[in-house]
């Protein structure tokens, strides 16, 4: 068991996206549980992508690359883990605010989050304060994930946290933010609950912010 | 030699006589609101018209002090004239390109006349409009996109990185090499309009790819094109690119362009005699956030590391006020 384990894992943290449908076919084949590859295989695996990324071993390309396999094995998973009703981790909705078209970042970060086996509903760029707050209202994610990479888009993200309080849900949802200008000075003053400095982060303080 | 900044500048790019104080410039935008507001121009008509445009650039030499004009706002001009639908923003916002031509990696079709499309002519006629207003006491500088930055653009960025991720080399490098007419185009038209130099934005940076994918991919690329460019140049790449100065310098342009996040006194070390180096005040903390007396400070910190001219890292952001500009004018007054 741990030798198919062991390969899935590696295939997802070099981003082996051509052989990672075989492998988990096989894994399968030998009869074992979705959950443990999941759980055991590729969330470690997205982990140590993360990591990497994080202390400049890896760039955006080779990240980029890991998602795709991570998601080619999933797509394989899905339908057998949803007979099965498996729990997920926690619900986040992640969006690039008003006015900011950069999405690799916040991409990089959905990848992660879905790696790590939260739902994830991804609405996209440039998301002005009412959809958002709609949508917040929908879903009543655990975690609301901002991303900003422009200074002059900044001012959303305190848009967004004042619009929540207005519409007295502020206390139903933690807010992370984060994106290349974004601080950690900046996110206490405009009273975000917290930010990541990069994609493996943000997995771990919605891990902390869902705990409690 | 004589004081005026256009000499000081020119002098500099070539790291020849100094004199009596360090030249300051910027090869990236100088479009602010406070800028827009001194010079009655706004966006997006500084995007769209080439007397608007060489206005607007003209106040970062005669309201500021720079001693360089640099009219391009955008890194559109060129993907517009390629045929993709560009959306010009406004007062607020920076221009974006809305669709991607190639995402598919097909064959790129390169219109005959696209230097004559009216996002190219505008950029044309601005850098002639400015000669006459300030040849020979301020430098002109032009500015083209790279093939890389111009592959973002055609593929989208992340499209395209995620190719090389997968491994698919060969799609990458087609695509670059198939643009690099257009840069090289780009950069001589405006060389013949004008410029004194241009600079040549290509964001092969590491908060993007990996050295050794600079190396494989794009630095063959950037030595044919300084080979097929007679003019000065200078390489503008923005992010923490420290792990990857030392193959800038193979590239073949005379300067390079950087931000804060590479140490200067770093960079004079490593780079050495094989460019000159321009920068490095950093954007969003120092020269929007801060005090002119922390833009003071940075300035000096560069300028004491012995990088030869003085600015902005890169373009800089549209609520940057005037003063903290002023403050590098300020700060290389003082001489060396
Ligand atoms: C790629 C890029 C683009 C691409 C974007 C493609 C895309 N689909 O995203 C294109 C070419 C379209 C583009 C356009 C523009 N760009 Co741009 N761009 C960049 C560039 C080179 C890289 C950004 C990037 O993707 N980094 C890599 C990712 C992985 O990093 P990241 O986004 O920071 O995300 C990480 C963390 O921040 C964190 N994170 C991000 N979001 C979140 C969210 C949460 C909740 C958490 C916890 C963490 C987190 O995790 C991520 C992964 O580890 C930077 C310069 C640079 N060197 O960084 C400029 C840069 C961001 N762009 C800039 C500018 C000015 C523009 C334009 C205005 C240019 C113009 N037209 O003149 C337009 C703006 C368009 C718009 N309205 O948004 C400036 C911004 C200056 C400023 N601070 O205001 C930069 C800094 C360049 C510069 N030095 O001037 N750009
Ligand atoms: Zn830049």
């Amino acid at each position: 068991m741990s030798q198919h384990i062991n390969k899935i894992q590696q295939a997802i943290v070099v981003g082996h996206h051509k052989e990672i449908e075989a492998l988990v076919q096989s894994a399968l084949d030998d009869e074992i549980a979705p959950e443990l590859i999941v759980n055991a295989a590729m969330i470690p695996g997205m982990d140590a992508v993360g990591q990497k990324f994080s202390t400049g071993e890896i760039f955006v390309p080779e990240m980029l690359a890991s998602a795709v396999t991570m998601n080619k094995g999933l797509d394989l998973l899905k339908p057998i883990l949803q007979q099965g009703n498996s729990e997920t981790k926690g619900t986040i909705i992640v969006c690039t605010v008003k006015g900011d078209l950069h999405d690799i970042g916040k991409n990089l970060v959905v990848m992660m989050l879905e790696g790590a086996g939260f739902e994830v509903i991804d609405m996209g760029v440039d998301i002005n304060v009412e959809n958002l707050i709609d949508k917040v209202k929908e879903i009543k994610p655990d975690v609301l994930g901002l991303s900003a990479l422009l200074t002059t888009t900044l001012p959303e993200m305190a848009k967004v946290i004042e619009s929540l309080k207005a519409h007295r849900v502020r206390d139903q949802v933690k807010v992370m933010i984060g994106g290349a200008p974004v601080d950690e000075a900046f996110s206490e003053k405009i009273g975000a609950d917290a930010y990541g400095k990069d994609a493996a982060e943000a997995v771990q303080i919605a891990r902390q912010l869902i705990a409690g | 030699m004589n004081s005026a900044g256009y000499q000081l500048f020119m002098s500099a790019m070539f790291k020849g006589q100094k004199g009596e104080r360090p030249p300051t410039g910027t090869p990236t935008s100088i479009a602010c609101h406070d800028l827009m507001d001194a010079t009655g121009v706004s966006f997006p008509d500084a995007h769209l018209n080439a007397s608007a445009m060489a206005e607007l650039a003209l106040g970062g030499h005669e309201i500021i002090g720079f001693d360089t004009v640099m009219p391009e706002f955008s890194v559109d001009q060129e993907v517009a004239a390629l045929g993709a639908d560009v959306d010009w923003g406004d007062r607020n916002m920076m221009p974006d390109t809305k669709s991607f031509l190639y995402e598919d990696f097909s064959d790129i079709a390169i219109p005959d006349n696209f230097m004559e499309e009216p996002s190219m002519r505008v950029l044309l006629d601005a850098l002639t409009i400015l000669r006459r207003h300030v040849g020979g006491s301020a430098a002109v500088i032009g500015k083209a996109m790279g093939p890389w930055t111009l592959s973002y653009h055609m593929a989208g960025t992340q499209n395209f990185l995620l190719q090389i991720g997968l491994g698919e080399t060969d799609k990458v490098r087609k695509m670059v090499e198939q643009l690099m007419p257009v840069t090289i185009a780009s950069v001589n038209a405006q060389f013949q309009a004008g410029a004194d130099v241009v600079v040549v934005a290509d964001h092969a940076t590491g908060n993007l790819i990996s050295p050794i994918h600079y190396a494989e991919l794009l630095l063959p690329y950037h030595k044919e094109l300084t080979r097929q460019i007679d003019g000065p140049t200078i390489l503008h790449v923005c992010g923490n690119c420290t792990d990857r100065l030392h193959h800038f310098c193979e590239a073949g342009f005379n300067a390079y362009h950087f931000e804060w996040q590479v140490d200067a006194r770093e960079a004079v070390e490593i780079v050495a005699d094989k460019m000159v180096l321009i920068g490095n005040v950093n954007n969003p903390q120092v020269l929007l956030q801060g005090t002119p007396e922390d833009v003071y400070n940075q300035a000096r910190y560069a300028i004491d590391a012995g990088v030869e001219i003085i600015g902005p890292e890169c373009a800089i952001p549209l609520k940057t006020p005037l003063e903290n500009l002023k403050a590098i004018v300020a700060a290389v007054q003082e001489g060396y």
